[in-house]
């Protein structure tokens, strides 16, 4: 793997009102790698993703992108820098296709003027097949060509978290934040998202951080695995190691008397 | 030279066509057009890659994987190198894929994706002979590390160095295949034991061309969509021998699951279907109209009684008068022509129905919009067709009269024996099989057939599957079973009724339309075993039953029946890849609810 510093949280601290949510979490991330994030509920992972995304902003700590602060910039900017979201409820537009919803993923990308756009003229016109083509390569990809004209709406739930994630894509992240994917999902869907995300990994060499609570999904796709309990990291290592570490443990079943 | 190979052919038609279009693949939303030039491109580069990878004459290639043009290139490439290629269905299992790749002996495989490439990785280790697993999409498994897996493309790239060196290589290899070649091995779907592969030569594949082209003829403008597993005979034939002689054009579909919508985009004029099919786009109609608004509704009441009849008067080769015709064009405006828009079968001239006997009734409901269908008749060992109705004429229940080139007899119990150039080269590795259904080159096809005082066809049944009831009274189940699956609540029925005082029938409901129906009645249900136990679900069925039983013999109608409380599945052995039912292992499985019947 390349640089171990890809993407780091360096010491990170978040109160709110007289609650400690976060005391001091650093994670770093390599490139191309499956970082999963464990814990109980409340644990503070959540949090975390909202600050990187520059929803909350820390009272202490950094979040670094390839040694760059991005710490508190605006969202959008933060969406620039090639970080992506897919949310744990879904957010997409349900009156609008998936396509459409889709080509909102690019919409970072749109460079023509006000004016060549209401003419659509020649470089907005390239610009819109551009982006549709990127469209059209996540649908293949993610294998939804059935309901690309489809209303969103009219999916069943496991098709809109799909195209939740497709939307992320088209924004060609280098990094993919995942709330977690598969929650309320059948065995089947949640077989196929796993599939998908892996697929993600290798095909688009994304690095890819994920908020879950299905142990089964975690342990098997994920390369390493950080585990966080009241706004502490108590563990981080490989699948096997967390899966037998009595910290682990002890905060998932609670201390025996 | 005359080309009496494909690639021979394949070669004629790039020195015709060159830049016209060959092949069309919906990429990206967006159809991608292949010209001849290109299609020959890939075949001599994936030819003289697998040709620098150790392929030798005779020895076997299996494609595996959905219908893409990469499948037609591999078919070509290897009959090209006089090796053999040998489709296998896509919905095999993991256990069916080994024994065709075991028993075909083969050396490569071809797969189209990670989903079949972990098939085969499964049960590689116990396959000695597989050399090589080329991967045509390498979505997911460009990480994987057995070292056996190659992908296309690299493949492809070995032949463009090769071809470079020495660019006339490839027409050279052609020119060395021969007519007595075997072409492909197609395994049979097996209703009644493993599948059998039957060899197929370029001898063979020239006279089913010969032969099926003079009662239908086909040219370059038509279009077709490549939609069956282009493993069975019947799309071999349609997607491969055909074009190879007459150059028409085949469209694949984007997926398997938008198949429908590519349909309508490409609007066939050549549409080659199954009466499963047939029958799935009749319900949809059916159910769609039902939900339709009122006016839709009440348009379409109107309108089919009007196709109906003109159907009846077409069928039983009356003439239609004014007064029908001019109605049935105004219906044709305001119903049918947006119907067939619906369903993709819009420029449809000609469509051909095979593989599994067609239902009358499906058949006058597509004549009522106007759409021929043609019942062909035929079997994997006969390279696809034995006879097809020729032209207008068309009787119903009847496949028409044998294709020219073969001939044709009935023995004394109606088995239908057939002699010819279309008469396939014996089974791989089973000689005794091959002596079976081959006796001084007659083959003996299994089915029970009877001709009509104008000699033609009509198929009385599979030999094995006509069941001689207590009486002794000879019954041909799948006529029967046809009546029944017409209701748009019933998915399949197997008729049982071997040595029994009475026949019974064991029912598939349609799961989707029962659900529709069942919400609608605000039944509860949660799957299908809780839907089928609904006892209004089997007054359903019972009442739909006894529609279609008004329509047959006394000795025929069905007295009892049960509802099968999960859908018949291959994975389970309960079907052929091509849903054919397995009789003998479904009436053994389920003896326990048919016996509590008689």
């Amino acid at each position: 793997m390349a640089s171990p510093d890809f993407f780091e949280i360096r010491d990170l601290h978040m109160r709110f009102a007289g609650v400690q949510a976060l005391q001091g979490v650093s994670i770093s991330v390599a490139k191309n790698e499956l970082l999963a994030v464990i814990g109980p509920n409340g644990a503070g992972k959540t949090t975390i993703f909202n600050i990187i995304n520059g929803v909350y902003h820390p009272y202490k700590g950094k979040i670094l992108l390839e040694g760059k602060d991005i710490t508190c910039l605006k969202p959008y900017k933060i969406a620039r820098a090639g970080i992506a979201r897919v949310f744990q409820n879904i957010e997409l537009f349900k009156n609008m296709t998936v396509i459409d919803n889709l080509l909102l993923g690019r919409h970072q990308f749109l460079k023509s003027s006000f004016l060549s756009g209401s003419f659509f003229l020649g470089k907005c016109l390239r610009e819109e097949m551009d982006n549709r083509r990127k469209v059209e390569e996540v649908i293949e990809f993610l294998e939804i060509e059935e309901v690309r004209k489809q209303l969103v709406k009219s999916l069943p739930f496991g098709l809109q978290k799909r195209v939740e994630l497709g939307r992320a894509l088209c924004m060609d992240p280098s990094i993919l934040l995942l709330d977690e994917p598969v929650a309320g999902m059948n065995l089947e869907e949640k077989e196929d998202i796993a599939r998908f995300i892996l697929d993600i990994k290798e095909e688009m060499e994304t690095t890819i951080i994920m908020i879950e609570h299905d142990m089964e999904v975690v342990m098997d796709i994920a390369d390493r695995i950080c585990v966080i309990d009241f706004g502490v990291k108590i563990v981080e290592g490989s699948p096997e190691v967390v899966q037998n570490h009595p910290k682990v443990i002890e905060a998932y079943l609670g201390l025996e008397d | 030279m005359s080309a009496d190979t494909l690639p021979k052919l394949l070669l004629e038609k790039v020195r015709y066509y060159k830049k016209e279009v060959a092949l069309r693949e919906k990429q990206l939303g967006v159809w991608r057009p292949i010209t001849w030039n290109e299609y020959y491109d890939h075949v001599e580069t994936f030819g003289l890659g697998c040709r620098d990878l150790g392929l030798k004459p005779q020895e076997k290639v299996s494609i595996l994987g959905d219908n893409c043009p990469e499948w037609l290139y591999a078919d070509l490439a290897t009959q090209s190198l006089r090796a053999v290629a040998v489709g296998v269905y896509p919905t095999n299992t993991t256990e069916q894929v080994k024994y065709i790749l075991e028993h075909s002996g083969s050396k490569y495989v071809v797969v189209k994706d990670q989903e079949q490439l972990d098939k085969v990785l499964e049960v590689n280790a116990e396959l000695p002979l597989l050399e090589r697993i080329i991967v045509i999409d390498m979505k997911g498994v460009r990480k994987y590390t057995y070292p056996l897996i190659i992908s296309y493309e690299e493949v492809e790239e070995v032949g463009r160095r090769i071809r470079q060196k020495d660019p006339d290589l490839f027409t050279g290899i052609i020119a060395e295949t021969e007519a007595s070649d075997i072409a492909i091995i197609v395994y049979t779907s097996g209703t009644t034991g493993p599948p059998k592969g039957a060899m197929l030569s370029h001898r063979n594949i020239t006279a089913v061309q010969h032969g099926f082209l003079q009662v239908l003829p086909i040219t370059r403008e038509d279009s077709l969509v490549s939609a069956l597993p282009l493993c069975h005979v019947a799309e071999r034939m349609f997607s491969l021998f055909l074009p190879m002689k007459v150059g028409c054009t085949i469209n694949f579909a984007e997926s398997v699951a938008t198949m429908q919508a590519d349909m309508i985009e490409i609007s066939p004029s050549i549409f080659l279907t199954v009466p499963r099919m047939l029958e799935k786009m009749h319900s949809t109609i059916t159910i769609k109209i039902q939900n339709a608004n009122p006016i839709k509704r009440c348009a379409y009441n109107l309108c089919m009684p009007i196709g109906g009849k003109v159907a009846d008067i077409r069928l039983s080769g009356g003439k239609v008068g004014l007064l029908y015709h001019t109605l049935f064009m105004i219906a044709y405006f305001l119903v049918f022509r947006p119907l067939r828009n619906r369903i993709g079968l819009l420029q449809v001239r000609e469509c051909v129905s095979g593989a599994a006997p067609l239902s009358k009734d499906i058949m006058r409901f597509f004549r009522s919009l106007g759409i021929r269908i043609k019942e062909a008749y035929g079997c994997t060992e006969s390279t696809g067709v034995i006879s097809m109705p020729e032209g207008e004429g068309l009787k119903l229940g009847s496949v028409g009269k044998p294709v020219p080139g073969i001939e044709f007899r009935l023995e004394d119990d109606g088995e239908i024996l057939i002699k010819g150039g279309l008469v396939f080269e014996g089974y791989h590795n089973d000689p005794e099989g091959s002596n079976r259904v081959l006796k001084d080159g007659w083959l003996y096809t299994g089915d029970v057939g009877k001709l009509d005082e104008d000699g033609d066809l009509f198929i009385v049944d599979r030999k094995k599957e006509i069941i001689i009831n207590a009486a002794g009274k000879n019954i041909a189940p799948s006529e029967i079973e046809n009546r029944l699956k017409f209701s748009t609540f019933i998915n399949e029925a197997i008729v049982i009724g071997e040595g029994r005082k009475y026949l019974t029938a064991l029912i598939q409901v349609d799961y989707e339309n029962v659900a529709n129906w069942a919400q609608k009645e605000d039944i509860p249900f949660t799957n299908y075993k809780s839907l089928v136990g609904n006892s209004k679900v089997r007054r359903l069925i019972d009442r739909e039953i006894t529609e279609a039983n008004k329509n047959l013999a006394r000795v025929e109608t069905i007295k009892k029946f049960a509802l099968l409380d999960k859908e018949l599945d291959q994975d389970d052995g309960e079907v052929t890849a091509t849903m054919k039912v397995k009789r003998q292992i479904i009436e053994k499985k389920y003896g326990n609810i048919i016996e509590p019947m008689y």
